[in-house]
């Protein structure tokens, strides 16, 4: 495979998001279609990938909340995202509740989101401007590894990215290496 | 006719004693070959199985299960890697470096396996021939507990922050001396629960603790449990997730006496959402008591540990020698965050290294008691090493300081420790066990004389074996330290009482008393007291002192029966010995007692069936032998 340096890599992906990502369709948790990059507006949207049984994804679940609190009234939008097409609405619904999440829930049961923003990891976020991505990556770099956390993040990587794009400013650093439980690939 | 007084009740002191148990499947092999298509069915499966599934099952310690083909496709890429890491399986000590029981750890042959499994897509394989389902234990794998006992109330775990090392005070209703083989402890919710320890405190000191700490238990990552006597015998009573019970050796289990309590001691991990934490202990009893007594050593340097930051290798030793034979059964290292390799060793009279334990990349999280296979039997002569390093440099991850700051030793997540408990079995009897102890408190004085715990166990293991006037010696010295400590004072009036030195036994036992009227073993001493000074209203008011706070103390009730039989109060002294008798029923010296105050009332028929008692439970009985003699013939003549 060859190696390619992040920011060139997401220049490539953005490329692709800005052409498909406004009929990004995704499901919720009734089987419904939601679009939810069709505005079309610059809207700040915030994807973050996750997973019911992810032991990584589910410590940063206080986290999430914060960072939904801080940006949700500043006008971003929030998704959590399951890409696990084996995790069943019902399952989602419990776990949503259990981890005391305010954000709306969306399945990515065909990895469409998957493939546009190149997440692999749960938990991970992808930030959008309008149809267009500006970060994808680790919410902050406290855990190294698996089993290998930092007693605090000493980076917020997604909070610096929302606060670049809120003030119209490039994102220093548009992608970073998350770490967390692998989505699974579909068969 | 005599209702002989019981012995003075020992409660002669020793700190710090810790509890631990473990054992787990072994780990096994690949099958053989480089197979050029990896199956989950013929290879991945089995290793899985057999490694991964006694935690990936529900209601165990892993996140998901790996139960099926299903289960472990869906983490192909996540399970390469973690095994590739050799972060999973989870088993710290390098192999090699001591042959414990239960290794969970991946040949290397297995990881490539795995991981060209997953390069090829994780095939399925031939769908007709599945591996076995793995299969497990039900409820308690020791068949069902004789005693559960659990949290008194939930405790509840918050969804972030550091991890929480709490420790929960656990009663157990006993009655008398009961001998325990085996405890199952189950932590009540695996997932959050690193590892559990349970500790033994005969004193209620941590009851006290608790009750001074808001909120179901308290707080603190190690226990210092303040014991008043020496512990003639200690065990690991430890859980780590995977770990199946562990059943103690023939021979040796270990007491539990009305009053104790087990101290369930803690580390948690916030998972993310609040966590409701409800830990309950099985106990298994056995009727034999302890003929074999193994004793936990710790080495330590506690002192040494004042760690600069920036220091990446900084190292901290102990090295101390053994006056006598031992067999090492177990060893339990334990660092907190900044521990990076921890080595212990022994080196033979002859010069040679017997390896204990090596674990290069030590991770508080997967802390554990590792029991070897066959116990290693060590000479007298022999040193007994540990070596840590520890990293509190910015380089370490785990460091709970950013910026490093400097670090000494305690009991805090952000302090750190340098302990190498050594589960040894001493090889000469009881007394092997007490020059064991001595050898190694003096090692400790050495390094520190103002130790108060060393004194005071120094003192313990002195009376212990009758050297009275050092004890003495090492009691002052303690409370010279600590002139609070109750526990050293009520030690050193049982010394004064054993040495008939009854005017200063009593006036220590009542400075105790004066500083806490509860103290219950400073008041059954000071009856004791009162009682070889013929004080008889005095010894009374004491022993009814101790009963008032609890009626069930068997030796009060003895003693309070021996005292009202002295005064000439044989009905009164009856109903003291038949409530100890519902408490204890096989007692032969009981029965015996009874026989006589009974036949001293004129009740020679109940007598006789008290004697016969007696020496049913024990046919060797002498006292009861010519007691029933006399009073069969009593009732011979009067019929």
């Amino acid at each position: 495979m060859v190696h390619r340096g992040p920011v060139a890599a997401l220049t490539l992906m953005a490329a692709l998001a800005c052409a498909r990502s406004g009929q990004l369709e995704l499901v919720d948790l009734d089987g419904r279609p939601v679009r939810p990059l069709s505005s079309g507006a610059a809207r700040v949207t915030v994807f973050l990938f996750t997973a019911t049984q992810c032991p990584i994804s589910n410590r940063y679940a206080p986290e999430v909340r914060r960072v939904y609190e801080k940006f949700g009234r500043r006008g971003v939008r929030f998704w959590l995202v399951y890409a696990d097409p084996e995790e069943t609405p019902p399952t989602i619904r419990r776990h949503v509740e259990a981890y005391g999440y305010a954000l709306s829930a969306l399945r990515d049961p065909h990895h469409t989101l998957v493939r546009l923003t190149g997440a692999r990891h749960t938990p991970e976020a992808a930030v959008f401007v309008g149809s267009r991505l500006a970060y994808r990556g680790r919410i902050d770099d406290w855990y190294v590894d698996f089993g290998r956390s930092r007693a605090a993040p000493t980076t917020h990587d997604l909070e610096d990215a929302l606060e670049s794009v809120l003030a119209g400013r490039p994102v220093q650093t548009p992608t970073t290496e998350a770490v967390g439980c692998f989505i699974p690939e579909l068969r | 006719m005599s209702a002989a007084p019981r012995a003075t009740r020992r409660r002669a002191p020793r700190l710090v004693a810790l509890g631990l148990a473990l054992a787990v499947p072994a780990a096994c092999r690949a099958r053989g070959g480089d197979p050029e298509r990896v199956t989950f069915n013929e290879h991945v499966g089995p290793i899985v199985f057999r490694n991964c599934a006694v935690c990936h099952r529900p209601g165990e310690a892993g996140p998901f299960s790996l139960l099926s083909y299903g289960d472990v496709r869906r983490r192909a890429r996540q399970i390469a890697r973690v095994t590739a890491r050799r972060y999973m399986p989870p088993w710290l000590p390098e192999p090699g470096y001591g042959d414990f029981v239960g290794e969970r750890r991946l040949a290397d042959a297995e990881i490539a396996l795995i991981g060209r499994w997953v390069e090829q897509g994780a095939p399925e394989g031939d769908s007709a021939r599945p591996p076995a389902p793995p299969a497990f234990a039900t409820a308690w794998p020791l068949g069902p507990p004789d005693l559960v006992v659990g949290m008194t109330e939930p405790y509840t775990l918050r969804a972030e922050g550091p991890d929480d090392f709490r420790n929960f005070v656990i009663p157990v209703p006993v009655v008398g001396t009961r001998y325990v083989r085996a405890l199952d402890i189950r932590p009540g919710n695996k997932r959050v629960v690193h590892h559990a320890n349970v500790l033994v405190d005969r004193t209620g000191s941590c009851r006290r603790r608790d009750a001074a700490d808001p909120g179901p238990g308290f707080e603190g990552m190690d226990l210092l449990i303040e014991s008043d006597r020496f512990e003639p015998h200690s065990h690991f009573l430890f859980w780590k997730p995977g770990a199946p019970p562990y059943e103690e050796g023939p021979g040796m289990s270990w007491t539990l006496e009305r009053g104790t309590d087990l101290v369930l001691n803690m580390h948690l991990f916030p998972s993310g959402k609040p966590e409701r934490i409800q830990a309950a202990l099985g106990v298994y009893f056995t009727d034999e008591a302890p003929t074999r007594h193994p004793m936990l050593l710790q080495l330590e340097n506690d002192r040494a540990l004042d760690i600069p930051p920036g220091v990446s290798d900084f190292v901290v030793t102990d090295d101390f020698v053994l006056p006598t034979d031992v067999e090492v059964l177990g060893v339990y290292p334990h660092a907190h965050y900044l521990g990076r390799d921890l080595r212990g060793f022994a080196t033979l009279p002859d010069g040679t290294r017997r390896w204990l334990v090596w674990i290069k990349q030590w991770d508080l999280k997967w802390q554990g008691v590792f029991r070897y296979r066959q116990p290693l039997l060590l000479p007298r002569g022999t040193t007994l090493s540990m070596r840590f390093a520890y990293d509190n440099s910015e380089a370490n991850v785990r460091n709970p300081s950013h910026p490093p700051r400097r670090v000494v030793a305690g009991n805090r997540s952000t302090d750190e420790m340098a302990h190498l408990w050594i589960q040894v079995l001493p090889q000469g009897g009881a007394e092997a066990g007490l020059v064991l102890q001595e050898a190694l408190m003096r090692h400790r004085l050495a390094r520190d004389p103002g130790e108060f715990s060393s004194h005071f166990n120094l003192a313990a293991a002195l009376q212990s074996l009758g050297r009275l006037e050092e004890a003495v010696g090492h009691y002052l010295r303690a409370l010279e330290i600590d002139p609070d400590s109750l526990t050293a004072r009520n030690g050193l009036g049982t010394v004064y009482l054993e040495r008939g030195q009854i005017a200063e036994a009593i006036r220590e036992l009542t400075r105790v008393l004066e500083r806490e009227p509860e103290h219950l073993f400073a008041r059954y001493n000071l009856g004791r007291a009162r009682l070889s000074r013929g004080e008889l209203a005095a010894a009374e008011r004491e022993f009814r002192r101790v009963l008032r706070s609890e009626p069930d103390d068997l030796d009060a009730l003895y003693n309070l029966g021996h005292v009202l039989a002295r005064r000439g109060r044989l009905a009164e002294a009856i109903i003291q010995y038949e409530h100890a008798l519902r408490l204890a029923p096989d007692d032969a010296d009981t029965h015996c007692t009874l026989g006589h105050l009974l036949a001293g009332r004129g009740d020679w028929e109940t007598a006789v069936r008290h004697y016969e008692s007696a020496l049913r439970l024990n046919p060797g009985h002498e006292e009861a032998r010519e007691g029933l003699a006399q009073a069969r013939t009593r009732l011979s003549r009067g019929g």
